[in-house]
């Protein structure tokens, strides 16, 4: 029996990139889908629900005390049409975050997972795809979950509300880079607490559950550079049917949100496990 | 063998016996106090949450939100007052639930399992009732100033309107402490960790938190969705509050649910733990 390479070695170290990337990152992806079907598979399904759940709640229960809301481009919808596209940004940030944050920093400190694809011919961007790929996925599917209630409740004001499909996938992204990179720099769980301490504002003053309009100009300056404030206006603006030229400079942050957390996310890995 | 004692077989067991005098009476207080000093590992995350939340919720809900519903409401929005009073005395509960739901998860099963001190504290002559009173009276200390601090903002806002307003915090106290307590009951007998505590925040918190009438009425919600109020603590705690700060108007029969329906819950589920943890522990 001989053993020889599925893949020359050699010129693979001269490609592009070839020293951090082996063009496997489905291997990671696939890894980590086998983990869930053993392990959290309950956990995975939950997530679905919390978004349903605030929707239900804001949607019939406030809405009733708020009525119609004024969105940045004039419409007046209703409230839960206003909230619903703000959730799904929501739901695609907190799935992103959790599983860049606490599940990535559990495998990177405690199960050792990292070094161990790495003494493979996996490299750190492999690790980084994969594990962004697999959060991507489940992202995909509590949205196009969502998508289909709203679509039952009257929520989606206009056939562009399928372009929320990528969208979710953009935003989710962004903050799955950036999260990864994040955690590649903390030690301890109690550390953690402090990106809750961040998320939670974001949450609460994005144009979530009102429009930035009720802010004096100063806060809303801030708020509008925050990322999340990005997302739910990119998604409100496909459900609701409002296309401008706007939605392309949302997208424009995510883009080089993505490319600055990949970066960033690769270079750190490598020192960590490689140089 | 110079400076050992010899004694007799009694004088022995009296000795050991006296030696466990102490443990036996002030155990409560013994596992409260460690319980208080592992805290401060995470003492400032208690001190920035704890101080940065209430500000945070006050002003997203308070501010913003309330200007969309005295908008389209008046003044006197909800049931007769602002929005801002409405939604405080909701707030505080929930505060001290969060407080709850953190201290009755992950510590409980981590004193069982990943770092068994539980089952060391019971090898000192510390009982399994006693470590339970213990972690009541930790959680107790953290949740009081929490609420404290809560309430002083609350104030600062204007959304207090009347002087006795201050009962809330013992309300938000007796609330949250029959849902921790309720939570530890369960937590106490997990053996094995299948991400049973994500889901008691997925399917116990998240909807009490969304379906108690806290962010608006109860009445609001369709009557199939009313009853997750009805059960919920905090529902309870949250009315009870409301009919504290500003008068709000209910019979007198259902303000004594308010207060017997979550005393009867920190009851049994105290019983109930104490008797989990020393099962438990002497297994």
């Amino acid at each position: 029996m001989t053993f020889a390479p599925t893949r020359p070695i050699g010129p693979a170290r001269n490609r592009f990139l070839g020293a951090v990337y082996a063009r496997n990152s489905s291997a990671v992806m696939s890894r980590g889908m086998l983990a869930t079907r053993s392990s959290n598979a309950a956990i995975v399904v939950s997530g679905f629900f919390e978004p349903v759940f605030y929707l239900l709640s804001m949607g019939i229960g406030l809405g009733a005390l708020v009525g119609t809301v004024v969105t940045t481009t004039g419409q007046e919808v209703s409230y839960a049409a206003f909230i619903a596209p703000a959730l799904l940004a929501v739901s695609a940030m907190n799935g992103a975050i959790y599983d860049s944050t606490w599940n990535v920093f559990f495998k990177m400190n405690y199960a050792k997972l990292y070094e161990g694809m790495l003494t493979t011919s996996l490299g750190p961007l492999d690790v980084a795809l994969g594990e962004i790929g697999l959060a991507l996925l489940r992202g995909v599917l509590y949205a196009l979950g969502f998508l289909i209630i709203m679509q039952s409740l009257g929520l989606n004001l206009s056939w562009t509300a399928i372009l929320a499909l990528p969208a979710v996938v953009l935003i989710a992204f962004g903050f799955a880079s950036l999260g990864m990179a994040v955690t590649s720099y903390l030690t301890t769980f109690q550390q953690m607490d402090w990106i809750n301490f961040v998320m939670l504002p974001m949450f609460l003053f994005s144009a979530t559950f009102y429009p930035l309009s009720v802010y004096p100009e100063p806060i809303q300056w801030v708020v509008q550079a925050l990322p999340l404030w990005h997302g739910v206006e990119l998604i409100r603006g496909l459900t609701t049917g409002a296309l401008s030229v706007a939605l392309l400079g949302h997208v424009l942050y995510y883009v080089v949100m993505i490319a600055i957390g990949l970066v960033f996310t690769t270079s750190r890995l490598k020192k960590l496990f490689l140089d | 063998m110079s400076g050992r004692e010899v004694l007799s077989d009694a004088a022995w067991r009296e000795r050991v016996l006296a030696g466990g005098v102490r443990p036996r009476r002030y155990g409560s207080w013994y596992v409260a106090e460690h319980r208080i000093r592992s805290m401060r590992s995470y003492g400032q995350t208690i001190l920035a949450t704890s101080i940065g939340n209430p500000l945070i919720y006050l002003f997203a809900l308070g501010i913003g939100l309330a200007t969309l519903v005295d908008a389209n409401l008046g003044d006197d929005a909800v049931q007769g007052v602002s929005y801002l009073v409405f939604v405080a005395p909701a707030l505080l509960g929930l505060a001290a639930v969060m407080v709850s739901a953190e201290e009755f998860t992950y510590p409980i099963m981590l004193g069982f399992k990943w770092n068994p001190i539980f089952f060391g504290m019971n090898a000192a002559p510390i009982t399994g009732g006693q470590i339970t009173n213990g972690i009541l009276i930790s959680v107790l200390a953290r949740m009081v100033p929490t609420c404290v601090i809560y309430f002083i903002a609350m104030v600062l806002f204007g959304a207090v309107p009347s002087a006795v307003g201050i009962l809330m915090i013992p309300i938000a106290v007796l609330t949250a402490m029959s849902v921790g307590l309720a939570i530890m009951a369960y937590t106490a007998r997990i053996e094995q960790d299948k991400g049973q505590m994500a889901l008691i925040m997925r399917f116990g918190i998240t909807p009490m938190l969304l379906f108690s009438g806290t962010f608006f009425p109860l009445s609001q919600l369709p009557v199939y969705l009313q009853w997750i109020g009805w059960i919920s603590p905090l529902w309870h705690g949250t009315e009870l509050g409301r009919v504290i700060s500003y008068s709000l108007a209910e019979p007198a029969w259902l303000t004594a649910v308010h207060v017997l329906y979550p005393a009867a819950i920190i009851v049994v589920c105290w019983r109930t733990s104490q008797r989990v943890f020393t099962a438990r522990l002497n297994k």
